[in-house]
């Protein structure tokens, strides 16, 4: 019976293109909604990917990366001093203006790293070299930062166009020239701003007035000693705040700061609770239109369904039937959508806006909310053949 | 058990049948007592309301009496339960319908194969089983087809088909010309006589249609919710008010 009630559904094109169209929107806005929410979300812990190193030291009121409370150079000393560290390296993080060559101002993402180790250096640079950095007045900034940076010229074809930074290029901080000797590839982050990357002791001449300037401390731990034992000790011993790197924000581990960094976000912000909405909508739309849809097919294979009873299929057929139906147009429908959904989120991973992550989790989750809707929808049709009389197949 | 318990088919005894509220009631049935035979193809004729489709249903137990007993091929139906009575439709019955009933999404084949995946019977059963008697309707060459590509004619004879598939003891004609035109009634008619022809089973038809009388082995008319007579000469009945 269950190819036959396939065939019942499949037989009804028109019907059939609407409830995937309902499904297959459903699907998109709930998948498209939670990739973008969670692209977002995972901008908020940018600092943990660009920056590597597996403990991170801080003022013991920090709750998030962004959120840097700054310490005393002196403090460095102490941490290092801790047993079980291998090395510790400042790290400075702060948010200032740059001038630009055409007089613009441009709010940049300082960062000020340990000019002798260069922990927490980017990974990648496209240009240039990591070592550049220890010439004077030197900086690398990131390839986005440098589009954004750039200055509008006039192309060969006579149409304005932005020209980006490049190596040679300066600019200017606090009146203090700064050098472009390398361009890096890093990821963008929530808080927007270029990526300008500094030695240490630079980025402290760069915040002129500034009492504090150490933001952060990168440590790594000796062989044979866990970053979580590590940070165990450095906070016994020291009275600072210690986080592992770990940036998987599924996980529960209490000392991930990228992870403290999601929830404060998802806590202190409206962003679930607008993209939630978003997702909420897209279940509602789905349940309304799959739902009126499949009602619709329901009823106007009402007297069929009441023929089949009358031939002796009980409501326990019917509703497998229903169910087979309203799960197919279900899985259909879901793949359309996360297609489309997958789609739409290359060409954004492409463009770099807005931030795009499909967690396997959010493809579940659909997944289980898109077959909700056909659980309902079907639920919503059995209720309706199972209250039809066998009789009224005699009723002509 | 005498020679005619075993030549009942059908026996419904004091049945009685009431719609709507009691203040507000509908007597479809009352005292209705009609017999049918095995091996025959008799016919349950009266006018409008008499009571003829409701006697029809409860025949067919797809409605339970108030009152009265109902026998079908030795089994008592107004004491089991829905599921058994699914259960006894889907085994005894085969039914045609005045409006075809045929589901228009499904190839004629796959709507004669209904009542065999409604027994559980395997696919390719099935559909051996469906090809044979749309064979036997004249229906050949046209498995593939919708039903709505099909005259009238030719859908009653699909319908045919698929209540006759499973072989049921109790044929159930609900109307079974009465889309049709007159030639093409008499032919449907001739078929199911045809088809349905046996020793062991019952064939009750509900007709209006006087043209399609003589098709029977036996008339029951009906007046006011119970059996008035039983003829079993056509020409003995009064078709005017019919």
């Amino acid at each position: 019976m269950y190819r036959l009630a396939l065939n019942m559904l499949f037989g009804d094109r028109a019907k059939l293109a609407m409830l995937l169209c309902g499904l297959a929107f459903s699907a998109l806005l709930m998948a498209q909604q939670s990739s973008v929410f969670f692209g977002i979300m995972s901008w908020t812990y940018t600092p943990m990917v660009n920056i590597r190193a597996q403990v991170w030291v801080s003022d013991p009121m920090v709750e998030q990366v962004n959120d840097a409370k700054p310490l005393r150079d002196t403090d460095l000393g102490r941490v290092r001093s801790v047993d079980g560290v291998a090395w510790a390296a400042p790290l400075h993080t702060s948010f200032v203006q740059a001038r630009m060559q055409d007089g613009n101002f441009k709010l940049i993402t300082l960062v000020g790293i340990d000019a002798d180790t260069f922990a927490g250096a980017p990974a990648v640079l496209t240009q240039g070299r990591i070592e550049d950095l220890r010439l004077p007045d030197t900086v690398i900034v990131d390839e986005w930062g440098a589009a954004l940076m750039g200055r509008m010229t006039v192309g060969p074809d006579g149409k304005p166009r932005n020209t980006p930074l490049k190596v040679g290029d300066t600019f200017e901080v606090n009146d203090i020239q700064a050098r472009i000797v390398g361009i890096c590839k890093v990821r963008r982050a929530f808080t927007g701003g270029p990526f300008v990357y500094t030695t240490y002791d630079r980025a402290k001449g760069y915040t002129l007035g500034a009492r504090r300037t150490l933001s952060f401390m990168l440590v790594e731990p000796q062989k044979g000693v866990t970053p979580a034992e590590l940070c165990d000790r450095i906070e016994r011993d020291t009275g600072l705040k210690a986080w592992t790197s770990d940036t998987v924000i599924w996980s529960w581990g209490e000392r991930s700061l990228a992870r403290n960094t999601f929830w404060w976000f998802w806590t202190n912000t409206g962003i679930p609770f607008s993209f939630g909405t978003a997702v909420l909508l897209g279940l509602f739309v789905g349940i309304a239109i799959s739902g009126q849809t499949f009602y619709s097919f329901v009823l106007e294979n009402l007297k069929y369904f009441a023929a089949i009873k009358a031939m002796g299929a009980g409501m326990g057929v019917i509703a497998r039937m229903l169910f087979v139906q309203a799960f197919t147009a279900g899985l259909i429908g879901f793949g359309l959508g996360a297609g489309m959904a997958q789609g739409i989120g290359r060409v954004m991973i492409e463009k770099g806006m807005p931030p795009f992550v499909m967690y396997p989790q959010i493809l579940w989750a659909t997944f289980a909310l898109v077959l909700g809707i056909s659980f309902v929808s079907a639920l919503i049709g059995i209720i309706k053949v199972s209250r039809v009389d066998a009789a009224s197949v005699f009723r002509g | 058990m005498s020679h005619l318990a075993h030549t009942v088919a059908v026996r419904a005894s004091g049945v009685d049948m009431f719609f709507g509220t009691p203040e507000n009631q509908v007597v479809a049935l009352q005292q209705a007592d009609f017999e049918a035979r095995r091996g025959e193809l008799i016919m349950l004729v009266g006018p409008s309301g008499c009571g003829k489709t409701t006697l029809l249903s409860v025949i067919a137990g797809t409605l339970t009496p108030q009152a009265g007993t109902v026998e079908v091929f030795g089994q008592r139906l107004d004491g089991l339960g829905q599921e058994e009575l699914t259960a006894f439709r889907r085994k005894h019955l085969g039914f045609v319908f005045q409006s075809f009933n045929l589901i228009p999404t499904l190839t004629v084949m796959e709507n004669v194969m209904v009542p065999l995946l409604i027994q559980g019977r395997p696919y390719d059963e099935a559909h051996a089983r469906s090809l044979a008697i749309i064979d036997k309707v004249g229906l050949k060459g046209r498995e593939e087809g919708r039903p709505n590509a099909l005259s009238g004619g030719q859908q009653q004879r699909v319908a045919i088909a698929r209540a006759l598939v499973h072989e049921p003891p109790l044929l159930i004609c609900d109307e079974p010309t009465s889309a049709l035109d007159k030639d093409t009634g008499g032919h449907i008619m001739q078929l199911v006589r045809d088809l349905s022809r046996s020793p062991e089973r019952c064939v009750v038809v509900v007709t209006h249609d006087h043209r399609i009388f003589r098709f029977a082995d036996r008339i029951a008319e009906m007046e006011d919710g119970r059996i008035s007579r039983v003829v079993d000469d056509p020409k003995l009945l009064d078709t005017t008010h019919l």
